[in-house]
C-alpha cells in the first residue's frame, strides 16, 4: 500500500466529539503563524479504514478514536499523553516549556507521567461533557454524571440521555417505513 | 469506500452491495450497523469477529457504517449504533439494540433469532 508523504504532524481528531472538534478548532488556530502557515495539520479521522492506512500502515481506525493520534512526518506515531505534548511542541505559544516532558531522571519522565495522566483523565470525563459519540463514561466518572444530572434536575436542566445502556443515539432523521414487521421484530434486550 | 477485504469475518456492506449481498442473500444473514467513532460499536467489534468465526459456517456477518450509508440507515429506521437486523433468505426477521458487550449476549443476538 501506498503511504502518503506529509511534512508536518498530523493530529487526528474524532470530528463527532465536541470537546475533540474544540481542541483541533483551538490548535488549528494557535498553529498558524503570522504568514499563515500551520505548524501542525489537523484531519478529522472520518469513515474509511484504508485513508488513515494510508497515512500510516499500522494506523487502526477504532484505535485512532480511542486515543488521540499524531502522526509524524517520519512515519512513526505519537499516542495519548505523547501526542499531546508534540502539539504543544509543534505550538509557538506553547514550545518553550515543552523541554519539561523529555526531562528524564533516571529513565522516568515525570512530567510527561503527568501529562500522561491528565490527558487519561480527560480522556475519562469527556463524555460528561455532553459527548454523544463518545458513549458511556467509565464507571469512576458516572458518579459525577449522576451529581451534574442530579443539580441540573434541581435547576430544570435535563440532559439528553439514550434510553437503552450501550448505545450511541443518532441525531433525529426523518423517519422511514421500517421493513421487518413489529410482530416479527424479536427484541433481545 | 471499497468493502473490506474478505479476509476479515465481518464484512463492510454498502449500499451499492446491499441488495445483491444481503436482500439477495441465501441463508441467515445479521447485518450491523455501526460507526467507526460510536465507543459502543468499538467495544463490541473484537467480540463480533470472534462469534463471525464461530458462527460462519452457519451465517454471514455484515457491518454498515452508518456515517457513510445514511440512506439505509434510514430506510431500516436506525436509531443509533450498534443495532442489529437479523435478516432470513432476504427477510428482515429481527432487530437487536443496545446489546451488552460480552460474547454471550453478542452470540445470543446473532444467533437466536435464528433457532
Amino acid at each position: 500500500m501506498q503511504t502518503e508523504n506529509h511534512t508536518k504532524p498530523i493530529l487526528l481528531f474524532d470530528d463527532e466529539c465536541g470537546v475533540c472538534r474544540h481542541i483541533a478548532y483551538g490548535v488549528r488556530k494557535l498553529a498558524k503563524n503570522k504568514s499563515g502557515q500551520s505548524s501542525i495539520c489537523d484531519r478529522p479521522i472520518g469513515n474509511d479504514p484504508e485513508m488513515l492506512r494510508k497515512l500510516n500502515p499500522n494506523l487502526d481506525i477504532w484505535n485512532a478514536y480511542a486515543t488521540i493520534h499524531v502522526v509524524m512526518p517520519d512515519g512513526s506515531m505519537k499516542l495519548g499523553g505523547e501526542a499531546v505534548a508534540e502539539v504543544l511542541r509543534s505550538l509557538s505559544e506553547t514550545r518553550w516549556f515543552t523541554w519539561i516532558f523529555a526531562l528524564s531522571i533516571f529513565g522516568f519522565r515525570p512530567f510527561q507521567a503527568m501529562l500522561n495522566l491528565a490527558y487519561a483523565i480527560l480522556a475519562d470525563v469527556h463524555p460528561i461533557f455532553g459527548c454523544e459519540s463518545c458513549g458511556s463514561p467509565v464507571a469512576w466518572v458516572r458518579p459525577i454524571r449522576w451529581m451534574i444530572d442530579s443539580a441540573g434536575a434541581v435547576f430544570g436542566l435535563r440532559r439528553k440521555s439514550s434510553a437503552i445502556p450501550h448505545f450511541t443515539v443518532l441525531s433525529t432523521k426523518a423517519r422511514a417505513t421500517f421493513p421487518v414487521s413489529q410482530s416479527k421484530a424479536s427484541r433481545l434486550v | 469506500m471499497p468493502d473490506t477485504p474478505s479476509k476479515e469475518s465481518v464484512r463492510t456492506v454498502t449500499a451499492s452491495t446491499f441488495n445483491s449481498l444481503v436482500l439477495e442473500g441465501k441463508g441467515p444473514i445479521v447485518v450491523e450497523f455501526m460507526s467507526y467513532g460510536c465507543s459502543h460499536c468499538r467495544t463490541i467489534a473484537p467480540l463480533l469477529e470472534q462469534v463471525a468465526k464461530m458462527v460462519e459456517s452457519k451465517e454471514q456477518i455484515f457491518m454498515v457504517n452508518v456515517a457513510v450509508d445514511q440512506e439505509l440507515a434510514e430506510q431500516y429506521e436506525i436509531q443509533g449504533t450498534p443495532t442489529f437486523i437479523m435478516f432470513l433468505n432476504g427477510q428482515g426477521i429481527g432487530m437487536v439494540e443496545g446489546l451488552q458487550p460480552d460474547l454471550s449476549s453478542v452470540l445470543a443476538a446473532v444467533t437466536q433469532p435464528f433457532e
